[in-house]
């Protein structure tokens, strides 16, 4: 069983919903597999297009966002493992999300409105354009024309070089694979450029 | 340093090769689905029907302009927006989607356009924090909105297998 389905049984409210959307142009037959070893009762997503990334401005995984029952974004891009991880991610995160379940708006890990739009990634126009490539590419894919997708994929790795999840889902189709001396080369420049792999975690 | 993880070795061969669409109308991506359109005009810019400009993006065709909800954008007849031609009223999306700053990309050769969000549909995420609506299915095939879970707290998560 996953961490996070252990999270969800443990909570056992029928208020709250995990929604969980594996951002996986191999779709059903790679992330299938691990939902199911998860033993994952939760909304379960095989996002192909990575739509729900999309929508919500992420560029990395995992990322997450809390949404009230109001529909108020209430914490929103966060490296979100429930564990420490050496790419981030704190112990402190799955009691933070408990405590947020358990006590709502009185929660000290609720953000302020001001601060979650604060928190909300910007997109230029030419990063728009990269997510309009980004699915062109996929549809190529999924149709068999490898040239045409990889001509898109870059497409739109050129217009949004910030986004973790292009290139590394670019990458799942070479050889050295997505976490491989590319993958390495990359993470180290975005280091060496003073940009964030994720956005740090703020739960004091 | 976290152990490399292995590339999926069967995802690395193409799929077959498939049809991409309508012989002689256009595909479009947006909103996570792919619409096929028969009808275009052989113009430039992709003029469609205006029930095609509904399935694509949600918006309708109405007298006061293109309506989606309480937005609705007032569209000039006879502009590079909206024409009438042998009685049949056209309006072109790309143009549309100029209008309100969505971004698109089109493969000429094989007919596909694909938009991203419409910044109008999100304007509420960046001003007041509301979460964005999406629509997909999940993996039972039903049909997953954000708004189905008005009432309920969510943890929405992504992650991957890469």
């Amino acid at each position: 069983m996953s961490v996070w389905q252990s999270i969800y049984e443990e909570l056992n409210d029928p208020d709250f919903v995990i929604i969980s959307a594996a951002q996986d142009t191999g779709g059903e037959a790679v992330a299938g597999p691990i939902f199911d070893a998860a033993k994952a009762s939760y909304v379960q997503i095989v996002d192909v297009n990575h739509a729900i990334s999309s929508a919500f401005n992420f560029v990395n995984v995992p990322s997450a966002a809390w949404v009230d029952e109001a529909g108020n974004i209430v914490r929103i891009d966060e490296g979100t493992y429930a564990k420490t991880h050496p790419f981030g991610g704190t112990d402190a995160y799955a009691p933070a999300l408990k405590d947020w379940v358990r006590n709502g708006a009185a929660s000290v890990y609720v953000q302020a409105a001001d601060e979650v739009t604060d928190n909300i990634r910007r997109r230029t126009p030419e990063q728009e354009k990269a997510e309009a490539a980004f699915r062109l590419g996929n549809f190529f894919r999924e149709k068999g024309y490898a040239e045409k997708a990889e001509h898109y994929w870059l497409m739109a790795r050129t217009l949004h070089p910030d986004s973790i999840n292009f290139f590394r889902q670019d990458l799942t189709l070479s050889e050295e694979g997505s976490a491989g001396e590319s993958f390495m080369k990359f993470r180290t420049e975005f280091a060496e450029a003073g940009k964030d792999y994720y956005r740090p975690l703020d739960l004091d | 340093m976290a152990p490399a993880i292995m590339a999926h070795p069967d995802l690395r061969t193409p799929f077959e090769k498939t049809g991409l669409g309508p012989e002689r109308g256009a595909t479009v991506l947006a909103r996570d689905k792919a619409v096929g359109v028969k009808r275009i005009l052989q113009e430039p810019g992709l003029w469609v029907l205006p029930e095609d400009l509904t399935r694509i993006n949600g918006f309708t065709l109405k007298p006061e302009g293109a309506c989606l909800g309480e937005l609705c954008i007032p569209l000039q007849q006879g502009s590079d927006l909206l024409k009438t031609v042998d009685d049949q009223q056209w309006i072109n999306v790309s143009a549309f989607a100029d209008l309100m700053e969505q971004a698109w990309v089109v493969d000429d050769d094989a007919r596909v356009w694909s938009f991203g969000e419409m910044p109008a549909t999100r304007q509420s995420m960046f001003a007041n924090a509301q979460a964005p609506e999406f629509e997909i299915q999940d993996r039972q095939g039903n049909v997953v909105r954000m708004s189905d879970f008005k009432g309920k707290k969510a943890l929405i998560i992504t992650w991957s297998s890469w």
